[in-house]
């Protein structure tokens, strides 16, 4: 890593409290098995339905307004018959280093106490700098108040907001369910440890390619998978030090990305 | 509230209470619902949700799921963590079913038709008048002494919802009860049983297997079981304490599923048998098969030679040899046949190669193989093996021999090829009764509607079909109320034989549907050991179960041995090739229609969270498309997002091209699920359904539609199409963002072997 990167990286992380890393109380992290993963989308319809998702139909999903907090992307290489096609679920990364965070010019996107890059719906004016600075394109804007035909307004998730025109939004990592966790967990005096919750994507997925836990939590699944030398974070050469890990798939592509590209961070 | 509202309420206040001592509960008064309450309902904690145990109905599988309910609505369903066949998991469709419920388009109550057929013009009726219109019709048909004239149309239903429908039919005295579904596994059901004498399709055990062929089975989208089986995908490629299994998939395009393969064959459309015969032939004839009855096998597959299977598949010599010899090297493998080796004239053969091939490499009756399923818990509750598929409606309604149709839930207008004319055929049944829950091209021919309840409302059981080696019973429990005015089709079919009297009379239980589950599974606890074992009471035993969501036991699997013989398979063996209507120089390409993850056979596509799904490997959203092969779209000079016309000898569609180099050069290939001309505002005019230019071809044995079975061509529009999909670029621009590692670079490693 180059000085001048250190430097910058430096610099975002003096712009919050003091002893930043060591503070958090947990630290998320969300682990994908591309391995396991089989591109069959049932997170993203958990993630409609447990977040309130709107459905935009199909003139704003032409010009990008779909909102789907994870998406599935999907990578063809090569030439008819040698053809792989590659899957990658994509979410809010929840960057330890952020560059949506820098930008807000009111505070409504910033790190809380257990490392999750989180966005206050009530604080936001839509500045639009975030979805600017995000470089993953996971950030999805209101640019009206959607409607549900009724009588679908009644499955809407009462725990999470139903959000205006003019907000920004994104995957909060199932904030809601981190926060009955965490109830549940100091009423009954522990800390939460794996089994305690689940996010919306990694319950649905069938073929248990999504993990979520604490990396704070040596024992916890997400710590241990972590270690697996398959290991990589998406566009990690541009020091964004994302929360999410994703494990590399076994392929026989050729051009295969091999072992170049582990990590310096635990 | 005006001021007028409140004098109004004021007074019918008043007055409903004084007639409300003369009429008991006939007259409530208008603000009975302003008083809070005092005594909440029971379970009713405002901000506490409640989850109740039920099980999926989106497909046929039964996933076991958990519904969570919050002030009497419900809000997610999840898989049910203890059920066997979900395991807490869930796909797209079981995920969606809640957009199936509160759906605005379903059906608001009882309709009668008022205009003339198919011009969707109903009037809203009561109840007591649908019943009793539907009734005296059965009594009228019955006089006349044309019982066997009535036709039942469903979607095979299982457990006691099939079982009483059954009985009805019987009672009636009528045989003509028809399951119909666009994938209802007829031809494997048929194969099965041929080959390995097996009534119930088998566990394919892919979380055990080391080395996975799959003929074009689909089954990380729809194929059937798709949450198990991608349950096991995952354990077999990255499960702790085992070796990665490797896993081949033979298709004419990447599927989602042959995208997750480390090997993609793509054999010639209709050669997928012939490729089956040969590796199965190279089995047997380099000795690694040691049966007694090995002679007779060499006998059987001596035409299917290397060089006659490599013409016509269109695949390297040595390929096949490759792919034969992991196969029978690898200790467990698992052949499976889905879709692509089904849907041709001669489907049900396909499928019986695929039994030979598991016989003579060993894969029969082995964990990792295809284990035997237990027969039925309760007999008769499962769907029947292959009864008259719905070519035998259509005959008999195009001939004038039914005398009257009880439809539910599946829509032949839209999933029979448009050369059949599911639609005008059944305008000749001179009454057609519905319980459908939304009005699609089938619902719309009916004369009178009774909707049913569906599965989140109503009482009900399910028995698992492929099981996963042992009897898996899911229970069904009303979790929310009605949203609308709908009623159970149990409670409805028991009103009706009892309304007709006599026989089919007798043959209906007492009470209501629900009080027949439970009377119905309290014979069975007293007679199955395992479940008396489990509970000291029924009533303890039943409240468990509820609560569970059902009975299986678990980790009952008995061994049972399975074998294929040369003489059970003999006439099923033949070198005759796949048809396809149209001659291959007026049409070049061949016709591939799949199903859809989101839509499977049509009926996702009135779910707008499934329209806004990006297809898992187009990307498109709110249509259909055509896939071709660039270097075909180069020939006949048309690009991305161009709409063209789809031409086969049975008549034309027009869809927007979506390039893929995922498909064969001499193949296209459409989803089946857009195309509706009637089915709510989310589905309706959108996109194209390619089984309207499908010949009516039909494998012989089974009845069923060979969807795969025309060639077509593509001819230009000249117009841009409607191609809205959200990949801007497949190409990862050397970002590396997908990043792989070779097989065998660290192996697969355990992840707990790390700390």
């Amino acid at each position: 890593m180059s000085g001048i990167l250190t430097r910058i990286k430096d610099k975002l992380k003096s712009y919050r409290v003091p002893g930043y890393r060591t503070k958090f109380d947990y630290k998320w992290t969300m682990v994908v098995d591309l391995d396991r993963c089989s591109g069959c989308e049932a997170c993203v319809v958990a993630c409609y339905a447990e977040n309130n998702l709107p459905v935009v139909g199909k003139r704003d999903c032409d010009v990008s307004r779909r909102f789907s907090w994870i998406r599935i992307e999907r990578y063809v290489e090569g030439e008819y018959p040698d053809v792989k096609v590659k899957f990658i679920p994509i979410m809010c990364q929840h960057c330890d280093t952020a560059p949506c965070e820098i930008g807000c010019p009111v505070y409504a996107t910033y790190h809380n106490q257990d490392g999750l890059n989180v966005q206050v719906y009530n604080r936001c004016v839509g500045t639009f700098t975030c979805a600017t600075y995000c470089t993953y394109d996971v950030r999805r804007f209101n640019w009206f108040t959607y409607k549900w035909d009724a009588p679908l307004e009644q499955q809407l998730n009462p725990d999470v907001t139903v959000r205006e025109m003019g907000v920004m939004e994104k995957c909060t990592f199932c904030i809601q369910r981190i926060r009955v966790a965490k109830d549940t967990a100091k009423d009954e005096g522990r800390k939460v440890t794996d089994g305690d919750m689940q996010t919306a994507c990694m319950q649905s997925c069938p073929t248990d390619a999504i993990t979520f836990g604490d990396m704070n939590d040596p024992n916890s699944k997400v710590s241990k998978l972590a270690k697996s030398p398959r290991r990589y974070r998406l566009l990690e050469e541009l020091d964004t030090d994302p929360s999410v890990i994703y494990l590399k798939r076994v392929m026989d592509d050729k051009k295969g990305s091999g072992n170049g590209h582990g990590s310096s961070h635990g | 509230m005006k001021r007028r509202d409140f004098l109004k309420f004021i007074g019918a206040g008043g007055v409903g209470t004084g007639l409300g001592i003369l009429f008991g509960q006939a007259i409530k008064p208008p603000g009975s619902k302003l008083i809070p309450y005092l005594i909440p309902p029971e379970d009713v904690i405002p901000g506490i949700a409640n989850w109740y145990a039920s099980a999926c109905t989106q497909c046929a599988a039964g996933c076991g799921i958990l519904v969570k309910i919050m002030d009497g609505r419900a809000k997610k369903v999840e898989g049910n963590p203890l059920h066997p066949i979900s395991g807490g998991k869930l796909c797209v469709r079981g995920q969606a079913g809640l957009q199936s419920l509160y759906n605005p388009d379903r059906i608001p109550g009882p309709l009668r038709r008022k205009g003339a057929r198919g011009t969707n013009s109903f009037e809203p009726i009561s109840w007591e008048e649908a019943l009793s219109e539907v009734t005296a019709k059965l009594k009228e048909l019955s006089d006349k002494g044309e019982n066997d004239k009535l036709y039942l149309l469903t979607s095979a239903l299982s457990g006691h919802l099939g079982r009483l429908t059954d009985d009805f039919m019987a009672g009636y005295g009528s045989t003509n009860t028809i399951n119909h579904d666009l994938f209802d596994y007829r031809n494997l059901r048929y194969a099965n049983s041929a080959a390995m004498r097996l009534d119930a399709i088998p566990h394919y055990d892919i979380e055990n297997t080391q080395y996975l062929l799959s003929f074009g089975a689909d089954f990380a989208s729809t194929w059937l079981s798709p949450v198990n089986l991608s349950r096991g995908y995952g354990e077999m490629r990255q499960g702790e304490y085992r070796e990665r299994g490797k896993f081949v998939q033979v298709e004419p395009r990447i599927s989602l599923t042959a995208a997750n393969a480390d090997e993609w064959v793509p054999a010639k459309p209709g050669s997928e048998a012939i490729l089956a015969l040969a590796i199965a032939k190279l089995i047997v004839d380099s000795g690694h098969y040691t049966g007694a009855d090995a002679s007779a096998w060499k006998a059987l597959l001596a035409p299917f030679g290397l060089t006659y299977a490599a013409e016509a598949t269109d695949l390297d010599k040595k390929k096949i040899r490759h792919i034969a010899t992991e196969f029978m090297n690898t200790r467990p493998s698992l052949a499976i046949g889905g879709e692509s080796i089904s849907a041709y004239s001669n489907g049900v053969s396909g499928l019986v190669a695929v039994n030979i091939l598991n016989h003579v490499a060993g894969n029969l009756g082995i964990k990792g193989g295809v284990r035997a399923n237990d027969r039925d818990l309760f007999a008769g509750t499962r769907a029947k093996k292959v009864g008259p598929g719905i070519d035998a409606l259509i005959r008999a309604a195009e001939a004038k021999e039914v005398g009257m149709l009880l439809h539910y839930n599946n829509n032949p207008a839209f999933t029979t090829p448009g050369t059949v004319k599911a639609a005008e055929a059944l305008k000749n049944v001179p009454y057609i009764v519905s319980f459908s829950s939304f009005m699609d091209e089938t619902t719309v021919l009916s004369d009178i509607i009774l909707p049913a309840n569906m599965s989140y409302e109503d009482w009900g059981d399910h028995f698992a079909d492929p099981a996963p080696g042992y009897q898996v019973a899911t229970l069904m429990q009303p979790v929310i109320s009605p949203v609308y005015k709908t009623r159970s089709l149990g409670d409805t079919i028991m009103e009706l034989g009892r309304g007709v009297g006599g026989a089919v009379a007798e043959k209906m239980p007492g009470g209501t549907f629900a009080d027949h589950i439970k009377e119905s599974w309290s014979k069975l606890y007293s007679q199955n050991k395992g479940m008396s074992a489990s509970a000291l009471t029924f009533e303890r035993f039943w409240r468990d179960t509820l609560a569970t969501g059902g009975w299986w036991p678990e980790g009952a699997y008995k061994e049972q041995k399975l074998s294929v013989t040369p003489k059970r398979v003999a006439r099923h063996v033949s070198k005759e090739p796949a048809k396809f209507d149209g001659a291959a120089t007026q049409y070049p390409l061949h016709l591939i229609s799949y199903a859809q993850a989101g839509h499977l056979d049509g009926r996702g596509a009135n779910i707008p969270w499934l329209q806004e799904l990006p297809d898992p490997v187009t990307s498109v959203v709110w249509g259909s498309w055509v896939e071709i092969n660039p270097k075909t779209a180069a020939r006949l000079g048309v690009k991305m997002g161009d709409m063209v016309e789809i031409e086969s000898p049975h008549g034309k569609i027009q869809s927007p091209v979506f390039l893929y180099q995922g498909i064969r050069p001499d193949t296209v290939a459409m989803p089946i699920g857009q195309g509706h001309t009637l089915y709510g505002r989310y589905a309706e005019k959108r996109g194209a359904n390619p089984i309207e230019i499908l010949p009516s071809t039909v494998d012989k044995r089974t009845g069923v539609y060979a969807l795969n079975s025309t060639r077509v061509r593509i001819l230009k529009t000249g117009r841009p199409g409607d191609l809205v999909k959200m990949d801007v670029s497949t190409d990862e621009l050397g970002r590396n963002i997908v990043q792989t590692i070779a097989p065998g670079a660290t192996g697969k490693v355990p992840p707990s072997s790390h700390h």
